[in-house]
């Protein structure tokens, strides 16, 4: 297994466009970015890809990468702060955040379990053959009785959970 | 570590629908079911004890 920095840059090489990786932070990418620096590589375990995320840099936005040269005493908060923008799409709070992702998968999950039951009703309808008469509840309810008088299972199973002087299912 | 405030990203697909997703998701998967496994007539076999009343046999 190639390691991720050896991966991405196969791929940045090879022109293999592995789109539709699923980003949780929407599809803001790198603009004219080619993959793979996606979102998707921007995570808590690899945090800091080799390119920066902005490129394509305004006059004023080289203006302050000129000024990153120098000292970075001299560089106020909003720019510091510019400076991070142009390098990280999001910070770590930002891609770390929680999503209700969750909620459509499982809501989507219920769905196809509901539908399996639009198949099972169908299946009743259309394929089931006719009920044999062993299954009839009068045929079940004699062979109860017959079970009962044979005493099956008179220990553990079915005819010890039957109240013979009372005649009913014991509590 | 003071927690910053940041502007939320606006809110994607989840967020909106989210909800409603697993709401009527899970409605429709319990409604679905309770109807066919009670009205449907599908022999599910249950056992007898504590529901069937036995009935004398002999002499058909």
């Amino acid at each position: 297994m190639l390691s991720r920095a050896a991966w991405s840059s196969v791929l940045r090489r090879g022109g293999l466009a592995a789109r539709g990786t699923h980003s949780p932070g929407g599809t803001a990418r790198g603009q004219g970015k080619m993959t793979p620096y996606t979102d998707y590589f921007a995570q808590r375990s690899y945090p800091m890809p080799e390119e920066p995320f902005c490129t394509e840099l305004s006059a004023e936005q080289r203006a302050l990468k000129e000024k990153e040269k120098g000292s970075w005493t001299q560089l106020s908060h909003a720019e510091k702060v510019a400076l991070y923008r142009l390098q990280y799409h999001e910070t770590f709070a930002e891609m770390n955040r929680r999503s209700s992702e969750w909620k459509t998968v499982v809501g989507c999950v219920f769905f196809f379990i509901g539908f399996t039951a639009l198949l099972v009703w169908w299946q009743r309808v259309y394929v089931f053959p006719e009920k044999p008469v062993t299954l009839t509840d009068e045929w079940k309810a004699r062979q109860l009785q017959r079970i009962l008088d044979m005493k099956g299972n008179p220990v553990q199973g079915l005819a010890s959970r039957w109240d013979y002087e009372k005649k009913e299912w014991r509590k | 570590m003071a927690r910053q405030s940041y502007p939320k990203c606006a809110p994607d697909f989840h967020d909106k629908y989210g909800n409603v997703v697993l709401a009527s998701g899970t409605t429709f998967c319990i409604a679905i079911w309770t109807y066919i496994v009670t009205q449907v007539e599908i022999e599910w076999n249950l056992s007898p004890v504590g529901r069937v009343t036995p009935k004398e046999w002999r002499g058909q």
